[in-house]
This record gives structure tokens, sequence and C-alpha cells, in this order.
């Protein structure tokens, strides 16, 4: 549920488990005190991750690090994807490590827009909530990423 | 989407996350922490709900300072009318919202168990997006129902009243079992309890459980993509919610906690 998004989005910018915690636990007791200004019928979770990424940013600001390489695949399977559907097809062990070093090689502002809108399939809105920027942002910063991977992948670029 | 895009959304769903802490606790905590000790005793119902609550002033603070729960699973803030008002502790599965307020909504008039289409269980099989589970103890289910409405289906059994399955006042039945994907509709079930319902959190056979027992409470499923509308509560009695795997297994009726467990760990 949201406690699960709330700390993938902040360990997606802290990079640390440790400071992920601390960002939405920390984003959750703000959030207590702000809910008197929520309005109610608004849209939840993109209010909720733009708190989240306030902190998880503060945090990072604060530690003044960039942490390494943190995007793995998961060893193991699940039981019921015993057969690979049409999607995981999509994919195999080579093309997976190709993906994860170039997302990892993007400028911190294009990375971070693809992980949100498809490694954490946020909407655009959640995106822009959480990376405190304008949905026409999300949208210009995730097509020059998706270029820019193609570039590095070797694919053309589609017409 | 583009083949990127799509291998991206895939290369997402294969990543090795790291587990997600439990926030609700440390938060919670923290917050009790700031608002101070409360002593509440749970009356039965009918008659005398509450029993001796905590003064005023405490009771409020409390509540503001426990609202941030419902902040952890965020649905049902949104949906249910109402909802600024005090809300004393919030519990969530995957599929399911509880939460314990002070104030109750009105009780709708009774009604029955909104169970979509009747089928039969073989039928219900193919139709539905999971293997259903049924609880052998029970026996075999009277009527079953599919509601294809909700993303994966929703599994209805009803279990006519029968030894060891009194008849329960809220359905009618001995039994009424429902399930449904809970990862794919996280806030698909809401229940509203009073301070006289016992809710209590535990594990069966290691899966996370959460049993409501003593004073009925109030149930509305939320069909996707749809705001919560009063007129969907129900009255709902003794409830065991379960997760097993992706799916929220909800078990309704009279019997008691052991008959309950028993139940539950017969699902197969």
């Amino acid at each position: 549920m949201h406690q699960r998004i709330a700390f993938r989005t902040a360990w997606m910018i802290t990079r640390s488990e440790a400071d992920a915690e601390e960002a939405a636990q920390d984003a959750f007791v703000k959030a207590q005190a702000a809910l008197p200004r929520f309005r109610e019928g608004a849209p939840f979770r993109p209010w909720l991750l733009a708190i989240v990424a306030n902190e998880a940013r503060n945090r990072v600001r604060s530690a003044g690090r960039r942490a390494g390489l943190v995007l793995r695949v998961a060893e193991e399977r699940r039981p019921d994807d015993a057969v690979p559907s049409p999607e995981a097809a999509l994919l195999d062990s080579e093309r997976r490590e190709q993906l994860l070093d170039a997302i990892e090689r993007l400028p911190d502002p294009a990375r971070e827009a693809i992980a949100c809108r498809y490694l954490l399939e946020l909407s655009e809105e959640e995106t822009a909530a959480a990376l405190d920027c304008p949905r026409g942002t999300v949208k210009s910063r995730v097509s020059r990423a998706l270029e820019r991977l193609r570039a590095e992948l070797g694919e053309e670029v589609e017409a | 989407m583009s083949d990127l895009e799509r291998q991206l959304t895939q290369l997402g769903r294969e990543l090795d996350w790291p587990e997600t802490p439990d926030l609700g606790a440390r938060v919670s905590g923290r917050l009790r922490d700031s608002a101070g000790p409360v002593r509440r005793r749970p009356g039965r119902w009918p008659g005398r709900l509450g029993g001796l609550l905590p003064p005023a002033g405490l009771r409020r603070s409390l509540a503001l300072a426990v609202v941030a729960l419902l902040v952890l699973a965020g649905g049902v803030f949104a949906a249910v009318p109402g909802v600024r008002d005090a809300v004393l502790e919030f519990f969530g599965l995957q599929g399911a919202t509880i939460e314990r307020r002070e104030q109750l909504p009105k009780a709708p008039p009774p009604r029955p168990p909104d169970v979509g289409g009747r089928t039969t269980l073989a039928a219900a099989r193919e139709a539905l997006g999971f293997d259903p589970l049924v609880p052998g103890a029970a026996g075999r289910p009277d009527r079953v129902f599919v509601d294809r409405s909700v993303p994966g289906g929703r599994l209805s059994l009803e279990y006519r009243p029968r030894p060891g399955l009194p008849e329960a006042r809220s359905t009618g039945l001995g039994l009424l079992v429902d399930e449904f994907r809970g990862d794919v509709n996280p806030d698909y079930a809401g229940k509203i309890a009073g301070q006289a319902t016992h809710v209590e959190r535990l594990r069966i056979d290691g899966y996370r459980a959460i049993w409501l027992e003593d004073a009925p409470h109030f149930f509305f499923y939320r069909a996707p993509g749809e705001q919560f509308r009063e007129e969907q509560l129900r009255i709902a009695q003794n409830v065991l919610l379960l997760e097993r795997g992706n799916l929220l297994v909800r078990l309704e009726g009279a019997f008691d906690r052991a008959r309950a467990l028993e139940l539950a760990r017969s699902l197969r």
C-alpha cells in the first residue's frame, strides 16, 4: 500500500535503506501535521509522495554524498512466475544489465524521472509531485531520458 | 508504449527492492509519545458502547495524533465522509483498511451482502484471476458467486447455518467467505469499528490476519476508481481478514475466534 511506495520512492532518491526509512517516517509525521490543509477528495498519493520525496532530498543534501549502484535484479522468481509471461520474455539477463547500467549513467534528473515513471510506475502527476516540478517538465525529462537510453543501447529512434 | 518503455516497466517488477520496513509501528509510537497515555476500556454491545473514555483533552490529542495512521494507508481518508472526525486507531492489510473511530456513521438499514453473479465453484475457478481458496472445515458452500467488476474478480461463498456455524444476524448465513486480489485492489475493503469492537492483529500459519469481534462494525466495498458512498455501508459481525499470498480472504459469521482460526487453517 502507501507504505511500500513511499519507502521505495525515498530509497530511489536516497539510495540508502536506512536513510529511506528515516525519510519515510519523517514524512508520515509531517503529513499528519499537514492533514488539516489537505483538500478532501484530492488525489492522495501525489500529495504524500511530494512530502516523502522532499524529506528524502533533504537527507541526500545533508549527507553530501552519492551512493554507489543500488539497482539489482531479484535472484528468485515468485512461484506464480513459474512460466515466464510475455512481458518477462522481453527481458533477458543481458538486456537487464544493459538497462540498469544505462539508467545509472543518466544524469540525476533524468534518472529520477525514469525511475519514478517506469520502475516505481508512478503516474505523471505523482512523478511531478515527487520530483517537485511541473508535469510538462516530467514529460520532457522522460522523453529526453528515453532518447538517451535508446542512443546508449544502440537502438533506432522511433520516427 | 514502446518496447523500451515496456522493458523499463518490466525491469521495475524484477528489481531486488529492499523490504519495506514496518513504518506504521514506529510512526504511531512517535506520535503516541507526543500525545500522552490514554486509558480505554471497551464496553459490550448493545447498549453500553465505549465504557470509560479518557478525558476529552487527551482523547482529542490522541485522535489527532493517530489520524496519521490513515496517512499510512491513505485511501479511506480521501473517500469516507466525515473522516476528519477523530480516528483512534488504524489497521491495514493488503486489500483492506480498518479504522477505529470515536464516532460511528449512522447505522444503515439491514441489507444483504452484495455478492455478484451466481455460479458454481468449477465455473468460478475459470472466471477468476486467481485460484480460489475454500475452507474445508465448513463443508461444501451452498452458493457461489463471482463479481467480475473487481479487477481479478471477487469470489463469494455462502454457507447456510449448520452445526458449528450459527446464524449471523448480519448476513443470515453460517459463514460468508469473500476473496479478491488484495495486491491490485489495495483499498477495496473498508471497515469502520467503534470502540467496543475488539480488533486483534495476529498471524495464522505465518500469514497476517486481523480479527474483529464483540461489536458489529461497518463494512463496505469500494469499487475500483469509485468514491465511497454511504449507502454501501453494511453492518458486519465477527470477521477474520486474512492475507494469503496476493489474496485478501474475508470470513464473516457469528462464530468465535477459535472457530475462525480453524476455518482459516482449513483454506485450500
